[in-house]
């Protein structure tokens, strides 16, 4: 859907009082009705709280849930919380507006928090409180996640559905388990958006096993290999894709990794290896992935940056029609919008996650 | 008859567990025939074209057009490029995509009853299984007038081209487009000459309403949610309306519709798919056969049209010259390939009465015209009213009955008419709607109802499509109906080109103290 800014005032960001922000809401969507009539709708299907801790973060969350909000109307409550900032809590609500046809509009209604100092626990329950009933409530975490405040990420995190990550920010693996704890522990869904950046690679891969001929090759793998497109840092965060890729084959084709990252499968050991390739654009992303089976073939998947497409093809002693996959958008407001269209959690990815964690040891070096 | 085991299916590929793409069918060739026709180029390679695009198609997936016309391969799909460039829902045509879909498209150049043709057909279809892996798995779409379809499925099965798993072999599937005859005993013929070569459950008859989002989501607002069905039935619902109604006349059509009329084109296809699925019981699951059971059961309880009088409850009206949207519009008797004193009906409108336990004697009037107002499809289910007026001695209170209405096209949704307190000191009361729509909520694009019918018979899931008995029994309950109309010697009621249709369709539901709700 084109979104279409609207010229409404009840854009313009309004400064209110943190203890009535739902009373002003009101009063805006009233306003609004005198301005505009019935060509406007107020929708949400989603709460999203974006947490941030600096202004550029903030200003990325808002921009992207602004455009998101063309495709999945929600609730935005966007949180700037920095301890070591001066102690205050202050927020503002706005709406992003979208043309659908027709001379309708569509709002959704964004607020903004910004705490700092030891307000920064009134957060929790200030979010807890503006969350709309009976609407599923997504938190998206942008950074790294935090491996102290344990108490004030628990807060916010209960009344979540999902947990939005995006791992190409992990600085260890560390990061990968603390995601899975979540899983584990908590009835909050983790979601990463480097997972869903991977659903190009996955549509591909899983395009070459769909002739029936070709499904028993699952059971012949011999070799994973995958380049992962690096800046030429020692990030952790890089190498993240590629590892979830590695750790979706190993999952889904069902290969054991043991605690030290070493995998079996039906026909014994299997390699799997991760190589970082500097490059100047996709830094974390991969750029190529390979196959290889007992009888000496290999299937290959290949980005074609200029085409906008993946490259399925295999080699050697089968014969399987290339296959193509378009690429999708790697926009973060396009991530955003895929994660939040899918209403239950990602399962497969649960899977993934444990199993990329061990995976991590032995090939993340 | 012995019947063989099928052989064993490959387990399903695990890789596609969570992917948007999860039910990917096996790679087969689809031949179309008559595949140099306005539906090929419209709606039928637009649809697997945009599939393609969505990565909903299988690596390999071939498609073959078979007509008269002498194309070569790459004039074809030069041709069926021009055509997505048109008409694909995912517009602009992404080349590299474009590219990958057009090496698995072919042709062949033949007559339907041209033996060799056959011969060259199947030589193709069987050099794609070698070098596109469509392993013997066939889809006939057959894109042609009824009258061809008796020599194409003879051929096919003379050339040995029809299989079947329960023998052994690659399944292969066979699609037919609408008009399924034109009256009980055509289609009764027309269903004979299919089963001949194919068995039923090879059989995907498209009517391409039931491809449609907002059809499907009758039954998941029906059957998955727990607060309608309660509600659904005769003791609160007092009566049902459906509107199928289009703007345009008939176009290039005039031939076709002369023998035809809105009843067979219209009523007797997709607005009795409409009312089968708002009426039917829940089915035990949501496959084929329990939820074409439970539709053909609705239509077996459609009341007969009574033998003598079956013109009381139905009205036929065809459209005088008039005006659409602000343009001027001919008479349909002015149309082209038109009878100048033609009687074919443009516009219809009957009560219908399903007798079962659930319905009895709820009224469902239902309509269809051409050249009314706007195109729109829209099922409205009006409640009974409050069983007690407690506020009958004010002023400024007039209660209404609530109204859930589903939009089927365009702008897909569904609202509730209630009544609400209008804020002040006085009890005044105002009619206010709780409004569901597609566009509002899900943003995207819906998929063609073409896409999503074409992917359900590569994957074998006939749920979408009208068996056999649905067809020849919604043809028997509206034959006596039509026979009567043939035999009146009286013409239609005539409506002026961009009205509502003609006075009598008001006064059938005005007689009984309703109006039709202004979609």
């Amino acid at each position: 859907m084109e979104a279409s800014v609207s010229t409404l005032p009840l854009e313009a960001d309004v400064r209110v009082d943190v203890t009535s922000i739902e009373k002003n809401l009101a009063d805006l969507w009233r306003s609004s009705k005198e301005v505009s009539d019935d060509a406007l709708t107020r929708a949400a299907l989603w709460n999203v709280v974006a947490h941030t801790s600096n202004p550029t973060t903030h200003t990325e969350a808002s921009v992207a849930l602004g455009r998101a909000s063309a495709t999945v109307p929600q609730r935005s409550i966007i949180v700037r919380a920095d301890p070591a900032a001066a102690p205050e809590i202050a927020s503002w609500i706005s709406a992003n507006c979208h043309l659908v046809g027709g001379g309708k509009q569509v709002c959704s209604e964004e607020i903004s928090i910004v705490a700092g100092g030891d307000r920064v626990h009134r957060v929790p329950p200030l979010v807890n409180a503006l969350l709309i009933p009976d609407m599923p409530v997504a938190v998206w975490w942008l950074g790294d996640l935090p491996n102290e405040n344990e108490d004030y990420v628990l807060a916010l995190l209960d009344p979540a559905d999902r947990l939005i990550v995006d791992s190409v920010h992990f600085d260890s693996p560390a990061d990968l388990m603390l995601v899975n704890r979540v899983a584990e522990k908590t009835t909050t869904t983790p979601a990463d958006l480097n997972w869903v950046r991977l659903a190009e690679w996955r549509q591909a891969t899983a395009s070459i096993f769909d002739p029936p001929h070709m499904r028993g090759r699952l059971d012949m793998i011999r070799r994973v290999r995958v380049i992962a497109g690096t800046s030429g840092a020692d990030f952790f965060g890089e190498i993240v894709e590629s590892l979830l890729y590695a750790g979706w084959i190993s999952a889904q084709v069902g290969h054991h990794v043991d605690s030290a990252g070493k995998v079996e499968g039906p026909l014994g050991s299997i390699e799997y290896n991760i190589e970082r390739r500097k490059q100047e654009s996709d830094i974390g992303g991969i750029s190529y992935a390979e196959v290889a089976f007992d009888d000496g073939s290999c299937a290959s998947i290949s980005r074609d940056r200029e085409r906008g497409i993946l490259v399925a093809n295999v080699d050697g002693n089968v014969s399987v029609p290339e296959s193509v996959t378009r690429a999708i958008s790697r926009n973060t407001e396009d991530l955003i919008v895929r994660q939040l269209k899918h209403a239950k959690g990602d399962q497969v990815l649960l899977k993934v996650l444990p199993v990329a964690s061990r995976l991590a040891k032995r090939v993340a070096r | 008859m012995s019947v063989t085991a099928p052989t064993q299916a490959p387990a399903a590929n695990p890789l596609r567990e969570g992917l948007e793409q999860e039910r990917v069918p096996d790679a087969s060739c689809l031949v179309i025939f008559g595949a140099s026709g306005d539906l090929t180029g419209r709606k039928l390679l637009p649809a697997l074209y945009s599939l393609a695009h969505d990565g909903l198609l299988p690596t390999g997936q071939t498609i073959i057009g078979f007509a008269r016309p002498d194309f070569t391969d790459d004039a074809f799909r030069m041709a069926m490029r021009e055509a997505c460039d048109k008409h694909a829902r995912t517009r602009p045509v992404d080349d590299a995509i474009w590219e990958n879909f057009a090496k698995g498209l072919f042709y062949v150049q033949g007559e339907f009853g041209d033996h060799p043709a056959y011969i060259r057909l199947n030589e193709k279809l069987q050099e794609c299984d070698r070098t596109r892996g469509t392993g013997g798995r066939r889809i006939y779409y057959l894109a042609v007038p009824p009258q061809f379809f008796p020599v194409i499925s003879e051929l096919l099965g003379r050339e040995k081209m029809v299989t079947d798993p329960e023998h052994g072999g690659p399944f292969t599937r066979v699609i037919i487009e609408k008009p399924f005859g034109h009256d009980l005993q055509s289609a009764k013929e027309l269903n004979k000459v299919a089963v001949s070569t194919f068995r039923e459950r090879q059989v995907f008859r498209i009517d391409h309403y039931l491809g449609k989002e907002t059809v499907q989501n009758l039954l998941v607002l029906r059957f998955a949610n727990g607060i309608f069905e309660p509600f659904w039935n005769r003791q609160y619902i007092d009566h049902v309306q459906v509107t199928v109604a289009e703007s345009i006349g008939v176009e290039k059509r005039g031939s076709y519709f002369e023998g035809a009329g809105i009843t067979r084109d219209i009523i007797q296809n997709h607005m009795l798919q409409l009312v089968s699925l708002i009426a039917m019981e829940p089915p035990v699951a949501f496959e084929a056969d329990p939820v074409r059971d439970e539709k053909v059961k609705v239509l077996r309880a459609l009341r007969e049209f009574p033998k003598g009088h079956e013109q009381e409850n139905a009205v036929r009206g065809q459209y005088a010259d008039g005006s659409v949207l602000g343009e001027k519009a001919i008479a349909y008797r002015k149309e082209p390939n038109v009878n100048p004193e033609s009687k074919v009906e443009t516009f219809a409108a009957m009560k219908v009465f399903v007798d079962n336990w659930r319905w009895a004697d709820v009224p469902f009037y239902i309509r269809s015209g051409k050249r009314l107002p706007k195109r729109v499809t829209d099922i409205s289910i009006h409640f009974r009213p409050a069983p007690y007026p407690m506020w009958r001695r004010l002023r400024g209170v007039q209660t209404q009955p609530n109204v859930l209405a589903i939009r089927i096209q365009p702008d897909e949704g569904i609202s509730l008419k209630f009544d609400s307190k209008v804020p002040g000191p006085s009890v005044r009361t105002a009619p206010v709607t709780m409004e569901f729509r597609y566009a509002t909520s899900f943003g995207a694009e819906p998929p063609e109802a073409y896409e999503r019918l074409l992917l359900e018979t590569m994957l074998g899931d006939s749920t979408l499509f009208a068996r056999r008995d649905e067809v020849e029994t919604a043809w028997a309950w509206l034959d006596p109906l039509l026979n009567a109309w043939t035999a009146d010697p009286r013409p239609p009621d005539f409506y002026p080109a961009g009205t509502w249709g003609p006075e009598s369709a008001e006064r059938l539901i005005e007689r009984d103290g309703r109006k039709w709700r202004r979609p």
